[in-house]
């Protein structure tokens, strides 16, 4: 079984609805057929497909004693055991004091795509796409990566009456080239198989082989830097982490807790959730069913905003932003960044660099200090000296350990293109190539 | 058909296409989570998840599927699917895959416990972590105390075309605890035993009472709050002792991933990375000072990373990787291990039906050499002691790392003096276990287990263990802060 359509998916969450002893009872079902070719030193090694399910019961019991249990199984018979089982948990739970309720009925705008040619993208067509890729590879230089399918439906029905369905798709297609004393990296998600560009970003990450043959050691420290797209996504995404998870946030966990309506960083910088945008691959409502909305985070330098549930939103005295995480989870999190762009080529960033360094992206990145928002990680794949405004070759990978407020605080200039990137610890963030006056290199490594 | 029956009829479904090898794993998991915070619970999760994964080569290459579905015609099909996958692989090939000739596994495997976790009533699973967050919460200055437990149990049922089959149930369980405090513009928490969800292992409910969450929850406490008020690590090149709890993370980022085979071979360069270890560097490299030896033991009793069979049906065993300082080996799965002429020593682990075993830690554990925290400290004239991991950042070959860790202790002429804050120290990787001069013994020695190691592509998470003790290393960067 894959794709069970929405009919279907309330008709089984009538199943739990029927459960005793429950005031209220939500359930999330989903379902997925995902594929993933992986290829390494130009050959497919690993090449895999999963069909997966889950139908996620929450009930409520005496108003606020809450169970949760989950099933891969979507018989109605395995539902109804799982609605049986979430009360039982409940009815040995102590009250949650924070709970506020199940969502209401609401209206959802379009959000996602779906495209048949990607759901029903076969692995002959992602070796395929595999295979020209490599084929752009120049002699001498081998690439690695992965090329990406899949169909995901979400449903969410409550007993308030939420009826919320979506059905979407997703491609992606990575490649590492690697030569003998360099890598190059690329990378595109997309919710239509066909936009992927294969030869595209094997030819830039090539070019990046080409570019950063035999790195010469540069010695750590303050460096100005054009972090192209990839690298200003991380960025990105540990701040929301950081700072625009809603239950951090009430708790003064966030560096900009109590801070919003402050400049927290340069007027130029711009950052929105907003899981509506064709940009990014979403869908329209979050797994409470509340309708998603557009949050501004970080509006003209100014904080401005959090991305709440239903639970967190009531203790703010607000409503839903439409940010709930799967149960039991709680708090809200933007999980669909975009920093908007700004109106200069990634040449004419390069261009105003007298002496600094070009990153391609960012490796292993984790937390320093979450209140000063500092992290660190290595650069990876494409780390270039740029004098004079021209990139004369590549350098050994450094480690940075930075703030991000403050790197955001020291732009310079901001990119007119912007691209998606997935993270390691996270999932996409669409973000621009930025210019920064500082960026602080604190050691290097051997390659 | 139960599942044990749908991986035979998986078996012989594939081995009926002509495929050159296939294993079927399907496999029933169940997780339970509980979170609590101060006298309120935040969230009890269970999850079931059940499903038949299909591996098969087919003229060298691999295919895989799987399907949630105990149907037999999905099964079949997914079956098909794999097979029509494999032979797209073979499409973008460059030599044939081959495994070694491990024989074929047989029988049965149970981790022991005394009490399964997912017997235990769950009031008073709720009731023990109230108490403990309680505990914490009667101290002064603490913002709140979270509590947390969680426990897994996974059933395995293999079976493959060259006649291997066993039938497998490991149960793990953690527990820990973590008081946070706040003030304005800072942020301070201590864990315990150990940060991010505690201390885990393979076993029952009787691990987590052994923990005594309550009767350390006010000491923890008091010490998130008095870091308050304690000065920033500051920079410099220092002695270093870590406590056993980071030297596990640190035997975890810098040894246990950089002797995976696969990642050595190139399989991982696009995500995760690879290695500065060469296969060429077998019994050349110079890893650590003499004082170090790592061994990778999947039998290793009541540790997170403990099993019978891997996920290829390679029985748990104990291999060597660093002997007295010097790399003698590497964590294998059985197309590696083909690669450089051995049999695989049995680390191919996959975290679910419907993911592909990948090379992953077992049990990779830095043995004990002699002596405890507290000689050690007394042994060192100038030091730090830091203690408890809070974040980690490693280069994708593994030779440049920097952890943070929750608290450190000046360490003066013998004494712990001075607390600091917001610790953190760097190296690279060889140089750091080359300045190791001290290693507690077997009474310091401790496995930590770790549930959150990720790697692969998608993306899988695997539950793995470490024993360290007590280790201090020389000359060592500290105080890395922004």
């Amino acid at each position: 079984m894959s794709t069970i359509g929405a009919d279907r998916a309330f008709s089984l969450a009538e199943e739990a609805f029927a459960v005793e002893g429950a005031d209220a009872v939500e359930v999330v079902i989903s379902t997925s057929n995902s594929a993933l070719t992986r290829y390494a030193d130009s050959r497919i090694h690993q090449n895999t497909a999963r069909i997966d399910a889950e139908a996620r019961v929450r009930v409520v019991v005496d108003g606020n004693r809450i169970g949760v249990v989950a099933t891969n199984d979507l018989s109605a018979e395995s539902i109804r055991a799982a609605a049986t089982a979430a009360v039982q948990t409940a009815k040995v739970t102590p009250r949650d004091t924070a709970f506020a309720g199940l969502a209401q009925p609401a209206s959802y705008a379009d959000g996602g795509t779906f495209d048949a040619a990607t759901a029903e993208c076969s692995p002959a067509e992602r070796a395929e796409l595999v295979a020209r890729m490599l084929a752009q590879l120049p002699d001498g230089v081998l690439g690695s990566g992965a090329a990406e399918s899949g169909r995901h439906e979400l449903a969410v029905a409550n007993t308030n009456g939420v009826r919320a369905h979506s059905d979407t798709t997703r491609g992606a297609a990575s490649i590492l080239a690697a030569g003998d004393t360099s890598t190059g990296f690329a990378e595109a998600t997309t919710s239509r198989w066909g936009d992927l560009d294969g030869e595209a970003l094997a030819q830039r990450a090539a070019r990046k082989v080409e570019l950063g043959r035999n790195p010469r050691d540069i010695e750590p420290g303050r460096y100005p830097v054009v972090l192209e797209a990839a690298a200003t996504a991380t960025l990105v995404e540990f701040l929301c982490w950081i700072a625009f998870a809603s239950k951090e946030f009430l708790d003064g966990r966030s560096p900009l807790s109590g801070r919003l309506g402050e400049q927290v960083c340069d007027p130029r910088v711009t950052i929105v959730d907003d899981a509506l945008s064709p940009l990014l691959p979403g869908v329209a409502f979050d797994f409470e069913g509340v309708p998603k909305r557009r949050v501004p985070l970080i509006d003209r330098g100014v904080a401005a905003g959090v991305a709440h549930d239903l639970s967190t939103a009531a203790a703010a005295g607000i409503a839903s932003t439409g940010h709930g995480l799967p149960a039991p989870n709680s708090g809200g999190f933007p999980l669909h960044p975009i920093m908007e762009p700004g109106d200069a080529s990634l040449d004419e960033l390069i261009g105003g660099l007298e002496r600094g360094l070009l990153v391609t992206r960012f490796h292993y990145t984790n937390v320093v200090n979450q209140m000063d928002t500092s992290i660190t990680g290595m650069t990876r794949d494409g780390t270039f000296l740029v004098e004079d405004g021209r990139i004369v070759g590549g350098v050994r990978n450094l480690r940075f350990t930075q703030s991000i407020l403050e790197a955001l605080s020291s732009i310079e200039q901001i990119g007119a293109e912007t691209e998606t990137s997935s993270e390691l610890f996270f999932g996409c963030a669409r973000a621009p190539a930025i210019r920064l006056s500082g960026f602080r290199f604190t050691s290097a490594t051997t390659f | 058909m139960d599942l044990a029956q749908l991986a035979e009829f998986a078996r012989d479904e594939a081995r009926g296409r002509g495929v050159d090898y296939a294993d079927v794993r399907s496999i029933r998991s169940e997780t339970e989570s509980i979170d609590v915070r101060d006298g309120d619970v935040q969230g009890v999760g269970r999850t079931i998840s059940r499903g038949v994964g299909v591996r098969v080569l087919v003229a060298g290459s691999w295919g895989f599927a799987s399907t949630n579905s105990d149907d037999e015609g999905d099964v079949r099909k997914a079956v098909e699917h794999a097979v029509d996958i494999a032979r797209a692989s073979g499409t973008v090939q460059r030599e044939r895959v081959r495994l070694e000739d491990t024989p074929p596994p047989s029988g049965t495997y149970l981790t022991s416990h005394q009490r399964d976790p997912f017997d235990v009533p769950l009031a008073e699973k709720v009731d023990h972590l109230l108490a403990a967050a309680a505990a914490g919460r009667e101290v002064a200055g603490v913002a709140f105390v979270e509590a947390t437990c969680d426990a897994w149990k996974t059933t395995t049922h293999f079976r493959s075309t060259e006649g291997g089959s066993f039938d497998q149930t490991v149960v793990q369980i953690g527990a820990g605890l973590r008081a946070l405090a706040i003030k304005a513009g800072e942020v301070q928490r201590r864990s315990f035993p150990n940060s991010f969800r505690g201390q885990f292992s393979a076993g029952g409910w009787e691990d987590v009472l052994a923990l005594d969450l309550a009767g350390n929850a006010a000491a923890t406490a008091r010490e998130a709050v008095a870091l308050l008020d304690a000065p920033e690590l500051p920079a410099g090149r220092r002695t270093i002792i870590l406590d056993s709890s980071q030297l596990a993370l640190q035997v975890h980022e810098s040894v246990g991933h950089a002797t995976e085979l696969d990642r050595i071979l190139g399989m991982e360069r696009a995500y995760a990375g690879t290695s500065f270890v060469e296969v060429k560097d077998r019994g050349h490299l110079r890893y650590g000072s003499p004082l170090v030896t790592i061994t990778a033991d999947a039998t290793t009793p009541g540790a997170l990373g403990t099993f019978g069979w891997d996920d290829e049906g390679v029985a748990a065993g104990e291999t060597t990787l660093i002997e007295d300082g010097l790399l003698v080996g590497f964590l294998t799965n059985r197309e590696c291990a083909a690669v450089i002429g051995e049999r695989s020593n049995g680390t191919a682990r996959a975290d679910s039906w419907g993911t592909i075993p990948l090379i992953r830690m077992n049990n990779v554990s830095l043995q004990p050499r002699e002596g405890d925290l507290e000689s050690i400290i007394a042994d060192t004239q100038d030091g730090l002691l830091l203690q408890t991991n809070k974040s980690w950042s490693i280069d994708d070959r593994r030779v440049n790392f920097q952890f943070s860790c929750e608290a450190a202790y000046e360490v003066h002429r013998g004494e712990r003096g001075q607390l600091y804050k917001n610790p953190s120290y760097a190296g690279r990787t060889t140089e750091f276990w080359g300045a190791c001069d001290a290693i507690g013994g077997r009474s310091d020695w401790r496995v930590w287990g770790v549930p959150n190691c990720g790697k692969g592509q998608p993306s899988q998470t695997a539950r793995v263990g470490h024993g360290a003790a007590t280790g201090r290393f020389r000359d060592i960067t500290t105080g890395v802060g922004a």
